[in-house]
């Protein structure tokens, strides 16, 4: 044989198989011409013999032919003739499927882009997010002092690298309104941990990582679209930020892509860390990341980092003693409180997908019904019941596999009202279609196929072939539908499910409305005006300059009251610290946990905090300290600082009212000298400060000239609507502090409320899934009960003939609609208890089985089914037995 | 009286081709011969539907097909006996035993 025939496809080719007859019948004509023939009638009867060669020919290709790939396309031809025959049958079930398969790949979209798919730097999963932990506060500090990270990355032996960074904001002067940038002041090392270069220009230096280098910044691709209009040459041109910190020279561009720490910043400088004001290891500023080396899993980074750091606490027993080092991966500590939400919308999609299959299959198996004959004459004529399964299916498939396209528009659409809606959720804007979506999509339709097509396929083929045929239909008295009875008390069942999950988180919603939060959020108008930390050098003139705004911004007119704050009211924001009384015996084994605010005096006036008992407190007055950081060897401190406690804070503390005059100290000191304390001045009402949805705990009100630093929330209550006197403020503002700017102007009570704003997203979308699955099922109501009329119209019309009252026959329709209504709801309770439990830590006010949300829904669900049964029952009600009879 | 194919047992025509071909290669003219000799001419294969029987053996896997020279120098298609189809030869011959057994157990009986 020769080798190139390897070559040739296995198949028999044209000219082999005709070579391997020729030379049969070659052989057969000697053989006769042995036998004393003459020639040309030799060949003739060989010929004879050997028989039609063109049908042996066809018959070989029939051998090789694949059966699956012609049968395939002979189905796919047959289901698109059906289709196309029955256009309202079909696009009733597309549409159907593309609404439900494409809010699933809306939501699947989503669930990949934030909970899947590693973080968008090169190997994002070595990511990790470092924490301490102070074992005797108990608590979990997210800062950490630069020489701690610069220690952290010299001796370990599991990370590629630590580095650190801290957001400020920052006002750029070198426009004609200073303009309130976002700015990360990073250590070394930075870019290179998370593998990122900038698109132009370079890295900083090593020059500029030293204290007293040249001040050098990367800009965000954003910042260089919106100021420098994307120009190539801007390596080198300047940026000019008021205050301390003044890091100039542009020595690059990041990526439009890189949105770390956070999608707002806009300039990345670097911190050197050999800087005199970050010698102590008490000051503490910068969040931490770290690279794992290749190979090395979170336990042993865990395990090497704490080996560290206990080192460290030797050396440094005072500073360092205390803290472990908690290792989380970074993609966890971004997208974990976005978990549950996207799980549970996750689940609600798929129930409405079911509830979609549940429906189309009704559907099918009605349409089976009226295919009967037509497929008893398919099996009487000899085809196999697989062929006909397969040929139902590929029906089915081709109806999904449209309805899946159609949903991949709508889940294009879906997601992009997702990614507005859900502004707050983290990583939403790498959401966005690509294969894998696709891919989903595909198998959404391939479940789809079966979950819908199986059934009725199988249904439809099975029985008795010659009985079918024989019995004409008309002869039937009724026809039995349990099947599709049960389909439609399914969907009910899924329908009252979802929407239990959606009256519960409305309800929370209401009952949120309704709690009083201590502090009255109305008419109050918030912003920040910009500072930078470097003003902290001087608290003293930072405490002035505050002062001195607060003092301009209350005598604008309409103003009633300003005041300042680190945190907004009603935010969710923690900060428990440990304390203990100077004065008195303590429990030892009672430990004094409390929130810490800080504020002016003037916010309990500006919120509305009732003064219970003692007075307001005062600003702290200022005295020299020695200190390092400062060229003379002294500073400005605040001293005898005033507190103000709340009501919880007075009756969980013991003290009554003794508590007036007594002095507070913060043990795991990281705001106060350690030998500072507060005199507690008075007793105010509890107000719900970290959220309105939290009970109100022990809370410490630290009265501050400078609370929380350079950049407080200040806060202004105002006569008329907060927004209008807007631009009055900034005005003002403008004209004393021409340098800074004013930022996040909004009323505090959006600010309450976008603290919801997850709540709300998920209260929205699942109320719309329960409202549309709840159509889906009166629709399924409505097609079996319709189906049902029709088949029994002649029943109806005998009985009419034989005296029935309409009203009878209405009342029939209707009670067998609600009846399966009723069992449905029955069902989807019980199916409801096990899917608010998912909900119950997103509930407030309500328990996952509140009887009232559960019952007002189950009615909800029968009044609209009555609805949906009533149209067809009436229709049975008006069959005009004379014409039925006639058919007959 | 010769048999004709359409009063062959379904398989019969393949268990006789991979009997044939387990003697040795050979091509589909000489396939049909021997049956015919072997069986004293009672048995005579149409080639209609010998050879879809020897390509879709051959797709199968029971038998390799080489072309070669025939005894009188011809190009020809030769078939022979992949180990595969010496399995399914060994298994239909014995299945083929017990039914003709079976068969010849009943007339016996019955007779």
């Amino acid at each position: 044989m020769s080798w190139w025939k390897f070559l040739l496809p296995k198949r028999a080719s044209g000219t082999q198989l005709d070579s391997e007859m020729r030379f049969h019948i070659d052989e057969l004509t000697e053989a006769n011409i042995a036998r004393g023939m003459p020639p040309s009638e030799a060949r003739r009867r060989a010929l004879l013999e050997f028989g039609g060669q063109e049908q042996v020919k066809e018959e070989v290709r029939d051998v090789y032919r694949v059966r699956v790939i012609d049968g395939t396309v002979a189905n796919l031809k047959s289901a698109i003739r059906f289709i196309r025959k029955t256009p309202s049958f079909s696009v009733a079930v597309i549409l159907t499927l593309a609404l439900g398969i494409g809010a699933n790949s809306a939501v699947f979209s989503a669930i990949d882009a934030i909970l899947l798919r590693p973080l968008p730097f090169p190997d994002g999963d070595q990511l990790m997010k470092l924490t301490e932990y102070d074992s005797k506060a108990q608590a979990s500090q997210p800062f950490i002092a630069p020489l701690r990270v610069e220690d952290w990355n010299r001796l370990n032996s599991t990370c590629q690298a630590v580095a650190g960074y801290y957001i400020e904001n920052a006002s750029e002067i070198s426009g004609v309104l200073p303009e309130k940038l976002t700015l990360a002041i990073v250590t070394p090392r930075f870019l290179n941990l998370l593998g990122i270069s900038p698109e132009l220009g370079r890295d900083f230096n090593s020059e500029e990582e030293h204290f007293g280098g040249p001040n050098a910044v990367l800009i965000s691709d954003r910042l260089w679209h919106r100021r420098f209009a994307a120009d190539p040459e801007v390596i080198g041109k300047r940026v000019v930020l008021s205050g301390f910190l003044r890091p100039d020279l542009i020595v690059g561009v990041l990526p439009a892509s890189f949105r770390f720490p956070d999608s707002d910043v806009d300039l990345w400088t670097v911190g050197p860390p050999d800087g005199p004001y970050a010698q102590n290891r008490g000051y503490t500023w910068y969040r931490v990341i770290a690279r794992l080396r290749a190979g090395v899993t979170l336990e042993q980074a865990r395990a090497n980092l704490n080996a560290v750091q206990s080192q460290l606490g030797k050396q440094y027993p005072k500073t360092d003693g205390n803290l472990t080092i908690e290792v989380r991966p970074l993609k966890e500590t971004i997208v974990a409180g976005a978990r549950s939400s996207l799980w549970m919308l996750f689940g609600a999609v798929s129930l409405l997908l079911l509830i979609a299959c549940t429906n189309i299959v009704a559907l099918l198996l009605a349409r089976g019904v009226q295919r009967q004959h037509e497929i008893s004459v398919r099996l009487s004529l000899g085809a196999s019941r697989f062929t006909v399964v397969c040929q139902l299916l590929t029906e089915s498939f081709v109806l999904a596999l449209t309805g899946a396209l159609l949903g991949l528009f709508i889940a294009g659409a879906a997601s992009n009202v997702f990614r507005s809606l859900a502004k707050e959720l983290p990583r939403v804007e790498e959401i966005h279609l690509d294969v894998r979506i696709v891919l989903y999509t595909l198998a959404c339709s391939v479940l789809a196929t079966l979950l819908c097509g199986l059934l009725p396929a199988i249904r439809g083929t099975r029985g008795n072939l010659s009985g079918t045929l024989a019995q004409a239909s008309r002869s039937q008295v009724s026809a039995r539908t349990p099947l599709q009875w049960f389909l439609v008390g399914v969907q009910v069942a899924l329908a009252v499910t979802l929407l239990s999950g959606a009256g519960l988180l409305l309800r929370s919603f209401q009952e949120l409305g309704r709690v009083f939060p201590g502090f009255d959020p109305g008419h109050v108008l918030t912003f920040r005006i910009s500072g930078s930390y470097g003003e902290t050098v001087d608290w003293k003139a930072l405490t002035q300059r505050i002062d001195r705004t607060i003092e301009e911004l209350r005598s604008v007119p309409g103003v009633e009251a300003a005041a300042a704050s680190a945190t907004l009211p009603g935010v969710p924001t923690n900060y428990p610290t440990e304390l203990r009384f100077v004065e008195g015996e303590q429990d030892p084994l009672r430990k004094m946990v409390a929130e810490s605010r800080f504020v002016t005096p003037d916010y309990f006036a500006t919120m509305h905090i009732p003064l219970l008992a003692g007075e307001v407190c005062r600003e702290p007055q200022f005295g020299t300290v020695p200190s390092t950081l400062s060229p003379t060897g002294q500073i400005l401190e605040p001293i005898s600082i005033n507190v103000l406690v709340n009501r919880s804070f007075a009756e969980t503390f013991p003290g009554g009212s003794t508590i007036l005059g007594r002095h507070v100290q913060v043990l795991d000191n990281s705001f106060l000298k350690p030998d500072e304390a507060g005199e507690i001045r008075g007793v105010v009402g509890d107000a719900r400060e970290e959220g309105v949805n939290h009970p109100p705990s022990p809370t410490v009100y630290w009265c501050l000239g400078a609370p929380g630093g350079p950049d407080p929330a200040y806060l202004v209550r105002t006569g008329v609507d907060p927004t209008a006197m807007a631009s009055a403020l900034r005005s003002k503002i403008k004209q004393i502090e021409p340098a800074r700017s004013v930022f996040d102007v909004m009323p505090l009570e959006e600010h309450v409320n976008d603290a919801f704003s997850e709540n709300r997203l998920r209260a929205i979308l699942l109320t719309f899934f329960a409202l549309t699955a709840v159509s889906l099922a009166c629709i399924g109501l409505y097609g079996t009960l319709s189906y049902s009329v029709t088949v029994r119209r002649r029943e109806v019309g005998l009985r009419l003939a034989l005296g029935a009252l309409q009203g009878q026959i209405v009342r029939r329709f209707l009670l067998q609609g609600l009846a399966v209504t009723f069992l449905g709801c029955a069902a989807g309770w019980g199916l409801a208890a096990g899917f608010t439990r998912v909900l119950s830590g997103m509930l407030y006010g309500v328990s996952p089985s509140d009887i009232v949300t559960l019952s007002t829904v189950a009615l909800l669900m029968l009044l609209v089914a009555a609805l949906a049964a009533l149209i067809p029952s009436l229709r049975a009600a008006h069959v005009d037995p004379m014409q039925v009879l006639r058919e007959e | 009286m010769p048999i004709e194919k359409s009063d062959l047992l379904q398989g019969t025509l393949d268990l006789l081709i991979l009997k044939i071909v387990a003697l040795g290669p050979v091509h589909g003219y000489g396939i049909s011969q021997r049956i015919r000799q072997i069986s004293k001419e009672v048995l005579q294969v149409q080639q209609g539907s010998l050879y879809p029987a020897l390509h879709r053996l051959e797709k199968r896997g029971w038998l390799e097909a080489e072309w070669g020279q025939s005894s009188n120098g011809r190009e020809a298609k030769f078939y022979k006996l992949s180990a595969k189809g010496r399995k399914q030869l060994a298994s239909e011959e014995s299945n083929w035993h017990r039914l003709a057994g079976a068969v010849s157990q009943i007339l016996q009986t019955a007779s």
